[in-house]
């Protein structure tokens, strides 16, 4: 706080040029999804078949009927909490990678609320429930967050050791103190809690319109959508978002700036750490009613394939899930009438989300050489001036590429 | 005999000690060189399944019966890997896409090619392949074998590639601190920008650094699913690939400290398979579920530097301008 210079705008990106990035992104997004499905079909030719007719039948087995819908918003809502829990960390520059951990840790401490609370009724034992699953995930991303600001301890490498102890305590969960209680003589049962009591789980959305029970659409879904809405508001309007994104895009500046860098790294792990702890929800509070040994795994990790469809952007990040939940819906269609094997989706889902990561990173490299090129101009005229004042009105067409930006080492992201 | 059970458990800690240490030494490769590689698990996935394939296709489908057959399988698999860790060198060097970004999407692809594979390979069955796949004649380690009250138990019915294993840390510390190539492949990963002031190409060294990561790792893969188990199964690595990192980062990235953490992460993770141990032992009360998480902890505990700071090569994870690439 040497000099006392009014320090007014860390460096984000000036408000006139947020047209140009959102273009960019549309382009790459448009780009990467065309790879994607030339890559497809060219795959489903040598398999003999039309492209024209598989991607037909996957549309309309995901979206030709109210069943399809259903259960592609079914799949979408886990995914949309997953993204925003690697988004929100995203914007401030850090890889929570730990998701996976954080929701597995969660569903433990669901399922533990749901049995010992089991007396509370519906109204308030399914909050009590949501909240356990909250307050789960940010013990488990407490952990990397404190670590991380504390001792320096990259959260890449914690979060991924976090995820290999959750696995062996939702085991252990399941194994001793949560182990079925009523489980028939003589069965052999496969290992799992206590079914939790009716009151306790989330209502089926789809006899309101009319899709099958099977879908296990449930009201999860708008909490997902509000989930998305607070977050685009958190990282848009409030000040812990603007201190996020100035940590995220320039730490340096951001701490010059008065931005206790670890207090907002630590508050937005703990928020990433709440939204990871719903996740599993939809999984055991409306599909299966008890917490499982087969749980779906790594819902995590496709929530950061998810969160990269979805620019980081939590209303990117809505649709990016519906894509995504089309695609797996995908697979019933190709299962009942196509000589291609419904693994062509993971493929294709593969296929999308590669080229997504190459193509954005392609436009933002490109954006950033002009941006550059632009402050070059900007600061030959006053070169005095800070960085943030940067984005003056573009001057002359920037010249193709080939610049030299050769930036300084610290530009790293992620 | 007492020490039977012990015996056995230091056993399996080979076979889990090979399969930490080849991943290990994978990552070890492409980190050196300076990219960041959190697919080893994905890495490792095609090699289960292509190394299954391979062994069976090679031994039987080619004719190529004992002990080419196997050895050929193997190969194939660390083939594969090479090949599906250039994806993630294409992604990270030449288009300079986040490290960590390029490993997660790895790990997830891998998961839909194995079954896609699968399903290719072993006539539509997705997620694993039929038991009993042929393998490698199985070594007693002379003298060693014969060791009395049981105790050399441990040292026989070994697969081959357990000693080949064993005995890599030689040529692989040879070439990182002996040969040329080894000392340009580390200063990429340290100082890229001198490395290629010096007239050499980071962009081919962090290629070779991250293929022989991938045939490491396929490698491993291979002899996971070929060697131990004898045929692919969907979710076999069960998070190994995790662990080898754990050990690569614990031992600070360095081949020879990598031998002991390999081998002492396997032997936290064989010891809850052999139930005669957990009987005898003072940790008959601890639930295997504890025990596994013991790699993973120290980890934590060492990465955090609470004991000695681990410190990763310089450039690791950082993006690199320069080169050639879009």
């Amino acid at each position: 706080m040497s000099g006392g210079v009014a320090v007014t705008d860390p460096p984000v990106t000036a408000r006139a040029s947020w047209f140009e990035p959102l273009v960019g992104q549309l382009l790459a997004l448009l780009a990467s999804l065309a790879i994607a499905v030339v890559f497809g079909s060219a795959l489903i030719v040598a398999y003999g078949e039309s492209p024209i007719e598989v991607y037909s039948s996957i549309l309309d087995a995901s979206l030709g009927k109210a069943d399809g819908i259903g259960y592609v918003l079914a799949i979408a809502t886990p995914l949309i909490f997953s993204a925003l829990a690697v988004a929100v960390c995203f914007k401030a520059g850090m890889f929570n990678i730990g998701v996976e951990g954080q929701y597995l840790v969660a569903m433990v401490t669901a399922a533990w609320a749901e049995i010992e609370l089991g007396f509370l009724p519906g109204p308030i034992l399914v909050p009590t429930v949501l909240i356990a699953a909250m307050l789960g995930g940010m013990v488990w991303a407490a952990i990397p967050a404190i670590l991380k600001v504390k001792t320096g301890a990259h959260e890449v490498v914690t979060t991924i050791m976090l995820n290999g102890i959750a696995v062996s305590l939702l085991a252990w969960a399941i194994n001793f103190p949560l182990k079925f209680t009523d489980a028939p003589p003589g069965q052999n049962v496969d290992l799992r809690t206590d079914p939790f009591p009716e009151q306790g789980l989330v209502g089926d959305l789809g006899k309101m319109f009319g899709i099958t029970p099977g879908a296990h659409l449930s009201w999860l879904l708008f909490l997902a959508i509000g989930a998305a809405g607070i977050v685009w508001f958190l990282i848009r309007r409030t000040r812990l978002g603007y201190d996020a994104r100035a940590v995220g895009t320039s730490p340096g500046s951001a701490k010059a700036g008065g931005v206790s860098i670890g207090a907002t790294q630590l508050k937005l792990f703990l928020i990433s750490g709440a939204l990871a702890g719903l996740v599993g929800m939809q999984q055991i509070l409306a599909d299966r009613g008890h917490l499982p040994q087969n749980y779906i795994v790594a819902l995590g990790f496709t929530g950061i394939a998810v969160a990269f469809l979805g620019q980081n952007n939590a209303i990117g990040i809505v649709f990016a899930a519906i894509l995504w939940g089309i695609l797996s819906r995908g697979e019933v269609a190709l299962q009942i009438q196509s000589e291609v094997p419904r693994e062509f989706i993971i493929i294709l889902q593969g296929i999308l989300i590669l080229s997504v990561v190459i193509t954005y990173q392609i436009a933002k490299r490109r954006l950033a050489a002009r941006q550059l090129q632009r402050a070059g101009e900007a600061g030959a005229l006053e070169d005095s001036a800070g960085p943030g004042d940067a984005g003056s009105p573009p001057g002359s067409e920037p010249e193709p590429e080939g610049s030299k930006a050769f930036q300084p080492a610290d530009e790293r992201e992620g | 005999m007492p020490f039977t059970d012990i015996a056995v458990a230091v056993q399996i800690s080979f076979t889990y000690f090979t399969i930490i240490y080849l991943t290990g030494l994978g990552g070890l490769f492409s980190e050196r060189s300076g990219i960041v590689n959190i697919g080893l698990e994905g890495l490792m996935i095609i090699g289960t399944v292509t190394g299954a394939f391979g062994a069976r296709f090679f031994t039987d489908t080619m004719e190529l019966g004992q002990p080419w057959g196997p050895v050929v399988g193997l190969l194939f698999g660390a083939l594969c890997g090479a090949l599906f860790a250039g994806v993630h060198a294409l992604a990270t060097v030449s288009f300079r896409v986040d490290h960590i970004v390029s490993g997660v999407v790895i790990n997830l692809v891998a998961v839909g090619l194995a079954r896609f594979l699968s399903s290719a390979f072993f006539d539509g069955q997705s997620t694993q392949s039929d038991p009993g796949g042929p393998h490698l004649a199985r070594l007693d380690i002379p003298g060693l074998a014969s060791l009395p009250s049981g105790l050399g138990r441990a040292f026989q019915g070994l697969s081959p590639v357990v000693l080949i294993a064993a005995l890599m840390v030689i040529p692989v510390w040879f070439a990182l601190n002996r040969l040329r190539w080894g000392l340009r492949l580390r200063s990429c990963g340290e100082n890229p920008e001198a490395t290629r002031s010096l007239g050499v190409s980071v962009t081919l060294y962090r290629y070779q650094g991250v293929m022989l990561s991938g045939a490491f790792a396929g490698m491993s893969g291979a002899f996971l699913a070929a060697e131990h188990i004898g045929n692919w199964r969907e979710g076999q690595t069960l998070g190994l690939g995790f662990i080898s990192l754990a050990a690569l980062i614990i031992s600070n990235w360095s081949p020879i400290r990598l031998m002991f953490f390999a081998w002492l992460f396997g032997f936290a993770f064989g010891i809850p398979l052999r139930p005669g141990l957990t009987d005898i032992w003072a940790i008959r009360d601890v639930p295997e579920q504890f025990i596994r998480m013991i790699p993973y902890v120290v980890t934590i505990v060492a990465i955090a530097g609470f004991v000695g700071r681990v410190r990763p090569p310089a450039a690791a994870g950082r993006a690199y301008e320069g080169g050639g690439g879009p």
